[in-house]
């Protein structure tokens, strides 16, 4: 079956092309306006700065990757686990779910300093911030999709005397599994966001300390090669996923096995 | 068919909350459903026959009356006019989820449900998704699931109106012809009058706010029914009988 490709967006040729050009356009500015570095690296400065920091910026990706996937793992985990939950009683949906709501209205950011009181500078802060952040936007789709079953299924299920645990295991829990599945996407931005939130604020390491550091040192090209290596890592992760996607829930692409 | 009731309803009265009234889906309705009995069920939309269906389902409780089942095991299979597969299972997987649901083994059923499909004319078709059927096949998938579990009544709310004209009656015949061979009690909730004098040994005329019957007509012709039927005079004669008990 043939149909528009919804899950990976990346069209090789036209994606390079204009991110060549954007480079391209990039150099020229910085040379022809004479920027100095501190304020705008040109991109082949960049690539400079991260072939000559390569050890040392690969050192704290690793770090910022395994509080960012740990979190998101965690997130996802128990995003899962709280929607079979919640999806199980209304009651205790219609108790916990405001709660849940308002506390993803505080911003996660203001916690770093008390994860940081509890848990002390190490890799604890960072994952939950990551979590903290990631774990909404699983919540709420995967959630949405297992609680609204169309009434006629639910009636044809109840009329075969099936229990509220079947219901969920053979049909909430899979008809969930697409959209569980493509929110670990927004879930994957949040974790990054919350991990390099917390290395700016509580940590002596990680691409967000790299990046503060180098800022107060004026070193911009640094920042620089930290942000595009946050972009690309975030790109491959996304891509990962993707795959992972078509693989368990190609059903929901319509995409013959 | 014989004529021992496998269902009855006695003086049954549903009454739903809207927020803070009450509106009265069925007032005092009594029916005999006997023992390999095709009944339909017409009346405008609104008048209660889908209340009454999950009455039957005992998917909905009566404020009063009572629902009397008659039978070692209440076994139900529906259709609805969705067919409702689970996209996720294959069609085989999709028939036999009601084995699933009451924990039989999936094994022992695995023939049957190829048998029916075969008598559905989808042979061959049991390892496809119900999205790379057509809407009519996806029903024929969904007439498989409700009969997996041989239920002792088949409860079909308007299984053929979201079909084109053609497959309507493909259907009808195909639905006829599975009923006889079952020997499954049904129970057909519609709005084509036709379609109920032509699959039907007893069409009720219900109608609305409340839901009361107001009339019911045997329909004595013999089975099997061809697609024919419908040209004879006596036919058209029931079909306004029915129309003329719905306009009253």
């Amino acid at each position: 079956m043939t149909r528009p490709d919804i899950v990976s967006r990346f069209r090789f040729p036209s994606t390079v092309i204009v991110l060549l050009l954007v480079i391209m356009v990039w150099e020229v500015i910085v040379y022809m306006l004479n920027i100095p570095p501190y304020i705008l690296p040109s991109p082949s400065r960049i690539i400079i700065t991260m072939s000559k920091y390569s050890q040392y910026l690969l050192m704290n990706l690793v770090s910022t990757l395994t509080s960012a996937l740990a979190g998101l793992a965690i997130a996802a985990l128990f995003s899962l686990l709280l929607a079979m939950l919640l999806s199980y009683s209304d009651s205790l949906r219609n108790a916990i779910y405001p709660l849940i709501t308002g506390f993803n209205a505080v911003p996660r950011a203001a916690l770093v300093p008390l994860l940081a009181l509890w848990f002390g500078l190490g890799i604890m802060p960072k994952i939950l911030t990551a979590l903290l952040i990631a774990f909404f936007p699983i919540l709420v789709p995967t959630l949405t999709a297992m609680v609204t079953i169309e009434r006629e299924l639910y009636e044809l299920l109840l009329s075969l005397g099936a229990t509220k645990r079947q219901i969920l295991i053979k049909v909430a829990l899979p008809r969930a599994m697409p959209y569980f599945l493509s929110s670990l996407h927004m879930g994957l931005t949040g974790a990054f966001v919350g991990t390099v939130i917390a290395e700016m604020i509580a940590s002596s390491n990680g691409l967000g300390y790299v990046i503060l550091s180098s800022t107060s040192r004026l070193d911009t090209p640094l920042a620089f090669s930290c942000l595009f290596l946050l972009a690309l890592t975030t790109i491959a992760i996304s891509k990962a996923l993707s795959i992972i996607e078509r693989r368990v829930a190609g059903w929901a692409y319509r995409v013959s096995v | 068919m014989n004529m021992r009731p496998l269902v009855s309803l006695r003086n049954v009265t549903v009454v739903y909350k809207v927020k803070n009234s009450e509106l009265t889906a069925l007032s005092n309705v009594s029916l005999d459903i006997m023992h390999g009995e095709v009944v339909g069920i017409v009346g405008r939309s609104g008048c209660g026959k889908t209340t009454l269906l999950k009455v039957m389902a005992g998917l909905i409780r009566p404020v009063r009356g009572e629902v009397i089942f008659y039978g070692k095991t209440k076994k139900i299979g529906m259709l609805f006019q969705n067919p409702l597969l689970l996209p996720w299972r294959t069609v085989l997987s999709n028939i036999l989820l009601p084995i699933e649901i009451l924990g039989e083994d999936i094994e022992v059923y695995k023939n049957r449900a190829l048998k029916l499909l075969e008598m559905v004319g989808l042979k061959g078709f049991e390892n496809s998704y119900p999205w790379e059927l057509s809407g009519g096949m996806q029903q024929r998938v969904a007439l498989c699931r409700a009969l997996i579990h041989k239920p002792s009544l088949l409860l079909l709310d308007e299984p053929f109106s979201a079909l084109d004209a053609l497959t309507r009656e493909e259907l009808w015949t195909l639905v006829q012809d599975i009923i006889m061979h079952e020997k499954c009690t049904t129970v057909l909730v519609t709005h084509d009058i036709r379609e109920a004098v032509i699959l039907c040994d007893r069409v009720v005329v219900m109608n609305g706010r409340p839901g009361r019957i107001r009339a019911e007509f045997k329909i004595p012709f013999r089975r099997p029914r061809s697609l024919e039927l419908q040209y004879a005079e006596e036919f058209n004669e029931y079909v306004a009988k029915v129309r003329d008990a719905l306009n009253d």
